[in-house]
């Protein structure tokens, strides 16, 4: 008995050297206001980047034989862009984020110093990857007749495109989708490489000055998953909404 | 004599292969304003390859198309201009899942030819009330019945107004007992005057409706006619051995 009472002793004293004691709870907050600046924003550029990737993607290869027919500018436009989105892809997909931000941060953007703005670009193109084949996967699950009705009305392509196929894509790969954000909110926690105080980073810097890894450690992994909780049920609430049309 | 504007789509020497596979091989009519045109053959003819040229939805490999006298296998055409004129029903219906059922049909006078919300519902709803299901304008597609699917699937087409219809083979994914109100939605329309290009198994349709019927089989029209023509004093061999198989 008298053990229980001593470690619950101990824990309210460790409490109040690691979040109380010098205003430490701030870099929580800090290093939480990181995670979510890196993560929103990255999210915003690789959504972005991931329709415009899918597109070239999918068109091509959904128009490959009438461009071929027409043959001239179009073709050979078509077949270098979508070269370049392979590439982009290829090196993407074939390398560690932790590398990419390295290089960004080290390589690229040498002059800049604030590894924020760095983080978001880093995870951005890095998102940007897997959601354009999550997007892709989605367009090309669509049946081709949803596509030639569109068509048939006299909507050009990318009128079809956007109001025909990507709302039903987009509901199709909405689980998807939200896998990969959850992947990212915790891909962000090794943005510490770069002198950025993220949530990890500031948790585990409070275990380095208190020598005490328990606290610091277990709370900056409740939050994060706490963040996906509210992330995962957010989702789940927009497809319930989706899912009106299929009775 | 038919004079030159009475042709809606002319068809000139038109083919199509995928690949090494030629499946048309020269194909030449001229659909009249008007005329209801019914297409019949074996699978695998071709037939529903040729109805899917005459919107560019398959891009013929040679020949050319004239529509309202515009050659629209021409890459400077804007097909999709074209194509607004050119009704199309399709055999899975395509209806647009996602939206109500007024919205598959709105959308399109919407957006692409300006109409207003309330001008397209309210046409729409007319189109509706003809074929009998104004009151699933509110329903998704998935809530529809086959043949309600494929009535509103016609309306969907009729809302733009069009110049011609093609149907690619509108009974076939239909339940038996169902292809009867899909027929009798496109006997009311052949009877409004309207163009139309169809391709079916329905003979009985084909006798009773069609101003001429064509027969293809191996990528060219092998015999044409009117119904009785055709079905009645079939010339070619192939075409009497496909009867032979159709008729009961």
């Amino acid at each position: 008995m008298q053990n229980i009472f001593d470690y619950f002793g101990s824990l309210g004293k460790s409490f109040n050297t690691v979040f109380i004691a010098k205003d430490r709870y701030i870099q929580l907050f800090t290093g939480l206001f990181n995670t979510l600046k890196i993560t929103a924003g990255a999210l915003f550029i690789g959504l972005i980047i991931g329709v415009i990737v899918a597109a070239v993607r999918s068109s091509y290869d959904k128009n490959l034989e009438s461009l071929k027919l027409k043959g001239g500018i179009g073709y050979i436009v078509m077949s270098i862009l979508n070269g370049i989105c392979k590439v982009y892809l290829t090196i993407i997909r074939g390398t560690p984020v932790v590398v990419q931000l390295m290089i960004a941060y080290f390589v690229i953007f040498v002059s800049v110093k604030d590894g924020v703005p760095i983080g978001i670009f880093a995870f951005g193109i890095n998102s940007g990857a897997y959601v354009a084949e999550i997007f892709r996967g989605g367009i090309m699950s669509i049946d081709n007749g949803q596509f030639e009705a569109g068509r048939s009305l006299g909507f050009n392509y990318v009128q079809t495109m956007w109001h025909i196929i990507i709302p039903q894509m987009f509901k199709a790969v909405l689980p998807t989708l939200c896998n990969e954000f959850i992947a990212l909110l915790k891909e962000t926690s090794v943005a510490g490489y770069v002198g950025v105080i993220d949530l990890t980073k500031a948790g585990n810097s409070i275990a380095g000055v208190t020598y005490n890894y328990f606290l610091p450690l277990l709370t900056v992994a409740a939050i994060y998953l706490v963040m996906v909780l509210i992330l995962t049920s957010l989702v789940a609430r927009l497809e319930r909404r989706l899912r009106k049309s299929d009775h | 004599m038919t004079t030159k504007t009475d042709i809606l789509i002319d068809v000139k020497n038109l083919q199509k292969s995928f690949g090494e596979i030629d499946v048309l091989k020269g194909i030449n009519t001229q659909i009249k304003k008007g005329e209801v045109v019914v297409i019949i053959g074996p699978s695998g003819s071709g037939k529903s390859t040729f109805l899917r040229t005459l919107n560019l939805l398959e891009m013929p490999t040679g020949g050319k198309i004239f529509f309202e006298g515009v050659d629209i296998t021409n890459p400077q055409t804007n097909i999709n201009l074209h194509r607004q004129k050119m009704g199309m029903v399709f055999q899975q219906f395509n209806l647009f899942p996602h939206m109500t059922i007024l919205k598959n049909m709105t959308i399109a006078p919407i957006k692409l030819l300006g109409k207003t919300k309330a001008q397209a519902e309210s046409e729409a709803m007319d189109l509706l009330k003809k074929v009998g299901l104004q009151d699933r304008a509110d329903a998704y597609p998935s809530q529809l019945s086959g043949g309600q699917k494929q009535r509103v699937a016609i309306v969907r087409a009729l809302a733009m107004n069009p110049d011609v219809m093609l149907f690619d083979e509108p009974t076939s994914a239909l339940d038996p007992e169902m292809v009867g109100e899909v027929l009798a939605v496109m006997k009311e329309l052949a009877a409004s005057g309207m163009t139309m290009v169809v391709v079916t198994h329905e003979m009985g349709f084909a006798k009773e409706v069609a101003d001429r019927v064509l027969f293809i089989d191996e990528g060219v029209i092998m015999e044409e006619g009117t119904p009785k023509e055709v079905f009645e004093n079939p010339k070619s061999p192939r075409l009497q051995d496909f009867l032979s198989k159709v008729l009961i």
